[in-house]
């Protein structure tokens, strides 16, 4: 029976098996960063405080990552090892509804804090933590080296959640909260788009397009 | 007879063949695949894998679909409405059986 279930998870831990996923979400985490450091740390009168910026910046990052992880997927993983179809439900609604939901508890209790002066710059920075479990959860089960990924993470948010609040906030404009996000976004862009190029390397080392006529 | 033992003699034994069965569970997790994918997934060789689909599409549990990539043939199957019927019964009696 644990054989037929462990059999169920395996269409889930194909759709990594490149490190494609990672390397997008690795690139959307250190777009973010670039794009938060250049709000904070650009002049007030710069394009980069204005709303047209933020849409074409924002709309070039979404196309980016929609068309070219699939650009990769099509070229080099399905030739290689196969095309999936995942399910909607699995793909689609449910993410879509637990980021809705972590993200509005989230930024309500960020506003929260905030409203009432509390230090926000340790419970920001711990948000790595949460990261780290998500990626944990989602990727490390089923391969064992991505323990390190978690580890590095959770390490890495929780020495950003002890660094001194000025130091912190001189990243971005003297915003401690501002500057937890971004060195948070940061790490883990970095974490991921290393992990995600270690998959990729060794998918490609192990992994052969077969012959045309063998599919 | 037992119960448990009746159970065990219900198993669907399209489905109950540890080849087929892999079929089964790896395509209930996926809305379609290619053959490919099957292949790589489940280490068989091609004229085994066409023969376990073969049967699983007889029965009315897969459908195959041939396609072409660029200019590549491409097979992709999925299972049927009657094949994640079947697939769920099989497992409710294989956990009632265990």
């Amino acid at each position: 029976m644990e054989q037929i279930e462990s059999l169920l998870n395996r269409p889930k831990a194909y759709c990594n098996i490149d490190g494609v996923g990672e390397l997008a979400i690795g690139f959307m985490c250190l777009a973010y960063s670039l794009l938060m450091w250049l709000q904070a740390n650009a002049p007030k009168d710069s394009i980069w405080h204005g709303m047209p910026a933020f849409i074409v910046y924002v709309g070039l990052m979404c196309l980016i990552l929609h068309y070219g992880p699939k650009a990769i997927k099509k070229h080099i993983t399905y030739p290689r090892t196969g095309f999936v179809e995942y399910r909607k439900c699995h793909t689609v609604c449910r993410p879509m509804i637990l980021g809705f939901v972590v993200s509005a508890a989230l930024s309500a209790g960020l506003m929260f804090g905030l409203r009432r002066h509390w230090n926000m710059t340790t419970p920001a920075s711990l948000i790595g933590l949460l990261l780290a479990a998500g990626y944990a959860y989602r990727i490390a089960r089923t391969v064992r080296w991505k323990w390190a990924v978690v580890s590095v993470v959770a390490l890495g948010s929780i020495v950003i959640a002890v660094l001194p609040a000025d130091v912190v906030g001189a990243l971005a404009d003297h915003s401690s909260v501002r500057g937890a996000f971004l060195l948070t976004f940061v790490l883990y862009g970095v974490a991921l788009l290393v992990s995600g190029g270690i998959s990729f390397w060794l998918y490609l080392r192990h992994t052969e397009a077969p012959a045309p006529e063998a599919q | 007879m037992n119960p448990q033992i009746r159970t065990i003699a219900d198993l669907d034994r399209v489905i109950h063949e540890p080849g087929r069965l892999m079929l089964m569970a790896l395509l209930f997790a996926v809305e379609r695949s290619d053959f490919l994918y099957l292949q790589h997934e489940t280490g068989m060789n091609k004229g085994t894998l066409s023969s376990h689909l073969s049967r699983l599409e007889e029965a009315g549990y897969v459908e195959v679909e041939k396609t072409y990539r660029g200019k590549v043939p491409q097979t992709l199957l999925r299972l049927t409405p009657a094949g994640r019927k079947a697939f769920e019964e099989y497992r409710r009696n294989l956990r009632g059986a265990l």
